[in-house]
């Protein structure tokens, strides 16, 4: 027998629901050009991770994410080039790297973190590389910068 | 340094506090259908009162310095307001409520009297606002509703000085300023920042933070031009609605519920971090100066506060609680019987608050010249702090940054 009352969609009898995309501003940008976007940011993150320059490389890539609903591609392709930019940092320099990022960057990187937490063996995310991005970016930005990851409905 | 006094009201959370006009009283709420008014005898509070007319949890109190009445705000989806007159068989003086038709369907959230008394505004879950005035020909409070544009539960409320303009907070993400303005009520107020023509339910202002969240708290600074709201997103916003131009300050520490100004260019807030933070700027800028809670002052129960707080990284994620788990987790020390003395002492933070601030009131001082002021929290204690004894910036805290 089903139970789970919670699959009962009840704002569906709701003239006045609130819904998801009134909680935050959408995007300005159009679909496509998001998606123009992060594959711009994605190469210029390949010239500045062979030059070994990792900050820049992560403030090109968290610089004004894509969010919001229809642009998967654009989501997948920045949460690829960030993993692989997390993948690629030696952990001893992980401390640095979080100190000198905007603080703007460090809470878009925190969502990353939980998202791709959320997605084990999604493309090359590794759990344990992002625990210690994790633990090292929460001794910089603190609690504070988890909760603003858990409460910006501009979900990446 | 004039160590803050803490009172232990009760085992049970204190929902909300209100003092009286010469702080010898103090009305709060400890999570029950009940008033009680406490009175000052000498270092403690003696339970001297229980109002009792609401059936479901009362949300807040507000008590009006000058006429002396009392309001409350309850989930049973009614207000009273309390006024003291004698009792016709005993001749006592005791508090008599007046139950107010607020019309709304969702629980009173929070209740604020307007500066000049005539006047109160009730927040709901209803997506409304009650503003409430007296008609004296029926002899009773009557509500004309606030609907537009708010779209979820209205968590808190703060009135302008001039008593027309009404700030909200809301569970939308949401920050607005309304008009209030009830004719044969209010005069027409003079221009202000906000707006010159001012008619009933005009929009002001619509704010929220980058990172949205609830927002908790709102406060109109003393002159009433500025305006600053705590949101769920762990930051304190402050507005000056020329620009407008909004200061957004991160904390590294979890989100601050309540918040109070205590001069023009500074304000107090707290929250889920259980300290009273303090915050100064100007038109130009906002910083997190300090907390009133000295974390390195010993305190009586437990003793031992200083030589922990030290380690203590930022934000708290070490925290004592954090501790217990991990070594449950690690090495397998649990809630057994056995071993749980031991840990019990390890729970203790090392705040005078030990669990969430839902609570800041001003307590002494004008508006604009506060010296003191008042918090009560989920663990039960009404504490009063000195403004200015700000420890410096402690390791948790000087990482709070300005974006």
């Amino acid at each position: 027998m089903d139970i789970n009352f919670r699959k009962i969609d009840v704002d569906a009898y709701d003239e006045d629901v609130l819904l998801e995309t009134e909680l935050y501003d959408p995007d300005p940008r159009e679909p496509l050009q998001v998606v123009e976007d992060a594959k711009a940011k994605a190469a210029a993150v390949r010239t500045s991770l062979a030059k070994g320059d990792t900050v820049g490389a992560l403030v090109t890539i968290l610089d004004n994410p894509p969010y919001g609903p229809n642009i998967d591609e654009a989501k997948n392709l920045t949460l690829q080039t960030v993993v692989t930019v997390l993948n690629s940092t030696k952990s001893t320099d992980i401390p640095n790297v979080v100190k000198l990022l905007p603080v703007e960057a460090q809470d878009t990187l925190m969502k990353y973190l939980y998202k791709g937490m959320g997605l084990p063996g999604w493309g090359d995310v590794s759990g344990s590389v992002l625990l210690g991005w994790h633990e090292k970016l929460t001794e910089v930005a603190g609690t504070g910068c988890i909760v603003r990851a858990m409460t910006d409905r501009r979900l990446v | 340094m004039v160590p803050p006094q803490v009172y232990n009201i009760s085992q049970s959370p204190i929902t909300s506090h209100a003092f009286n006009a010469d702080r010898t009283q103090v009305a709060v709420s400890l999570n029950t259908s009940d008033v009680r008014i406490l009175s000052r005898s000498g270092i403690d509070w003696t339970p001297e009162e229980t109002l009792s007319e609401h059936d479901k949890i009362i949300t807040s109190i507000d008590w009006a310095p000058r006429s002396n009445q009392i309001v409350t705000a309850s989930q049973d989806r009614n207000a009273y307001v309390w006024q003291q007159a004698p009792d016709p068989l005993t001749g006592r003086t005791v508090w008599k409520p007046t139950l107010v038709l607020l019309r709304i369907n969702r629980a009173a959230t929070f209740v604020r009297w307007s500066p000049f008394e005539d006047k109160f505004a009730v927040a709901s879950g209803a997506r409304a606002i009650a503003i409430c005035s007296f008609d004296p020909d029926n002899n009773w409070w009557v509500a004309k509703q606030l609907k537009k544009p708010i779209r979820s539960t209205v968590l808190s409320i703060d009135w302008h000085p001039n008593n027309v303009l009404l700030a909200a907070g809301s569970a939308d993400m949401k920050a607005r300023v309304f008009s209030a303005y009830i004719k044969d009520v209010d005069k027409r107020p003079p221009p202000s920042v906000w707006g010159e023509k001012l008619p009933f339910n005009t929009v002001c202002g619509e704010y929220s933070s980058n990172s949205g969240g609830w927002v908790h708290s709102v406060g109109f600074s003393p002159s009433g031009d500025a305006l600053a709201f705590a949101s769920h997103d762990s930051t304190i916003s402050v507005v000056y609605p020329g620009g407008p131009t909004i200061y957004t300050i991160r904390s590294t520490s979890l989100p601050y519920v309540t918040l109070t100004w205590t001069s023009e260019d500074s304000l107090v807030a707290a929250g889920h971090d259980c300290q009273p933070v303090l915050f100064s700027g100007g038109p130009s800028g906002w910083q997190a100066v300090g907390s009133l809670d000295d974390s390195s002052a010993p305190k009586t129960p437990g003793g031992a506060r200083g030589a922990l707080t030290g380690s203590s990284p930022v934000g708290r994620l070490n925290s004592a609680a954090f501790n217990t788990f991990r070594n449950a987790d690690s090495r397998g020390l649990g809630s057994s019987p056995g071993g749980g003395s031991q840990l019990a002492t390890d729970t203790e933070m090392f705040t005078v608050h030990q669990n969430t601030i839902t609570d800041i009131r001003p307590y002494e001082g004008a508006p604009g010249a506060v010296s003191r002021v008042s918090t009560s929290g989920v663990d039960g204690k009404l504490v009063i702090w000195d403004v200015n004894a700000v420890s410096g910036m402690s390791t948790r805290l000087s990482g709070l940054r300005v974006g």
